[in-house]
């Protein structure tokens, strides 16, 4: 069951366009996995729309000329037959198991690199998103577990698959987190299944707990 | 060519949300249908303005907008079988299509910032936390797994490794300590940073 969303404002945000690209990819995700957002963002995107269209703009003042060779190549395009560009791949695997991906992450599924193990019972493969952020899917097996860390930018998780908890709360597949400089925690899954997530960072994480310490100097090694 | 597509040169009759919705539905289906230029151009001249001023308000680039504008209203053309009026308005449609383009345009736009996976991550000002004591026996697992692999370390290179890494103590300091040149330490650090990659990062 889904209990963490993404709060009210990111919503509208990313409803009327405002998002980094990084949340708009993770709170898109979240959305093909949570109907009540997903409705919630329907009406937003109703709300932005009417707000931006149906405003009594002066047209005759405002029109740029170019608009009317802009008119004339589109109606020259052909039509696009395949509903959207479907990826042929849309599942994820590892050691023989395999993970759907919520639609939004789709696109990235043949941009995930080899699965690496660490330590800690800690599986990752990482995603080529360009400039964006560090993307990568992780897995963590039964007791597997991220030694405690702060955030020295913004880390994004959508839990895809299984459960895990940090000693902050308890989270469940389709949960939406986002934690920062204010926020030490350490993931960690008991579940049987073990617990699938993506995670974005925008800058490495910071290990704080005794000799943990000592893997900062590979930080970008965890995510 | 322009023939047979009027472009609205005057604002004279702008209409209402509503009755513009099933106007603009309608223009979409024969679009869909028939290709027609002329409903396109129809909703081309509603739409294309009010997304370029949409997309001037949130960029302030002109150029940025024009592409906006050419994008979305390039793929309502080619798309627009995929409109679904029972599942939202045009306006709502064409709108989603816009914001998804421009987090795309964002996406391509945003800078790479300064490289974070790189390899010369030096220690950050170690911050005092709640010490080990209280750890849970799964986390203990990793710290000792951790543990186990600086032990393994050759004792010349794990003195130097925790006064840096875990005293945070610079490497100035380290070779005055141990009356060693700099460049020992150096070395001595890069050795053993380069085993504990080694270890943490076990490919299987």
């Amino acid at each position: 069951m889904i209990n963490y969303h993404p709060t009210e404002e990111q919503l509208s945000e990313f409803a009327q366009g405002l998002s980094s690209p990084a949340l708009a990819l993770v709170i898109s995700a979240h959305i093909d996995m949570c109907g009540k957002c997903q409705k919630h963002v329907a009406r937003l995107e109703s709300d932005s729309a009417k707000a931006v269209f149906e405003d009594q703009i002066n047209i005759a003042a405002n029109q740029p000329k170019e608009f009317a060779s802009m008119l004339a190549d589109i109606t020259c395009l052909p039509v696009s037959e395949s509903p959207s560009a479907t990826p042929k791949e849309s599942m994820i695997e590892l050691d023989g198991r395999k993970f759907a991906v919520p639609r939004a992450l789709k696109r990235y599924v043949d941009k995930t690199g080899n699965w690496s193990h660490l330590l800690g019972n800690l599986w990752q493969a990482p995603v080529d998103l360009g400039p964006i952020g560090k993307a990568h899917f992780i897995f963590m097996q039964k007791n597997g577990r991220v030694p405690e860390h702060t955030h020295r930018g913004t880390e994004l998780t959508l839990v895809i698959d299984g459960e895990f908890s940090d000693g902050i709360s308890h989270y469940d597949t389709g949960d939406f987190i986002l934690m920062n400089s204010d926020n030490t925690h350490a993931p960690h899954s008991e579940a049987s299944e073990g617990c699938l997530v993506f995670s974005i960072v925008d800058a490495p994480l910071h290990f704080t707990s005794g000799i943990a310490r000592l893997l900062n100097p590979f930080s970008h090694l965890f995510f | 060519m322009l023939v047979g597509i009027p472009l609205q040169s005057n604002n004279a009759n702008i209409p209402k949300p509503k009755e513009c919705a099933q106007e603009m539905s309608q223009f979409l289906v024969t679009v869909a249908d028939k290709r027609c230029k002329r409903s396109f151009a129809e909703i081309f001249n509603y739409f294309a303005p009010r997304l370029r001023s949409y997309c001037l308000k949130q960029t302030g680039n002109e150029a940025l907008a024009m592409e906006l504008v050419q994008d979305t209203m390039s793929n309502v053309w080619q798309k627009a079988h995929l409109f679904n009026a029972d599942k939202g308005s045009p306006s709502t449609w064409i709108f989603t299509i816009a914001r998804n383009l421009r987090f795309d345009m964002l996406r391509k736009q945003q800078n790479r910032k300064e490289d974070i996976c790189s390899d010369d991550l030096w220690p950050i000002l170690c911050e005092h936390t709640a010490d080990a004591n209280e750890v849970t026996l799964e986390e203990q697992m990793t710290l000792q797994q951790i543990n186990t692999m600086f032990e393994s370390l050759p004792e010349k290179q794990k003195v130097v490794i925790e006064a840096i890494y875990i005293q945070g103590k610079s490497q100035q300091e380290v070779a005055l300590e141990l009356d060693i040149p700099l460049g020992t330490v150096k070395s001595r650090t890069r050795l053993a940073l380069q085993r504990l990659k080694e270890l943490i990062k076990d490919d299987d």
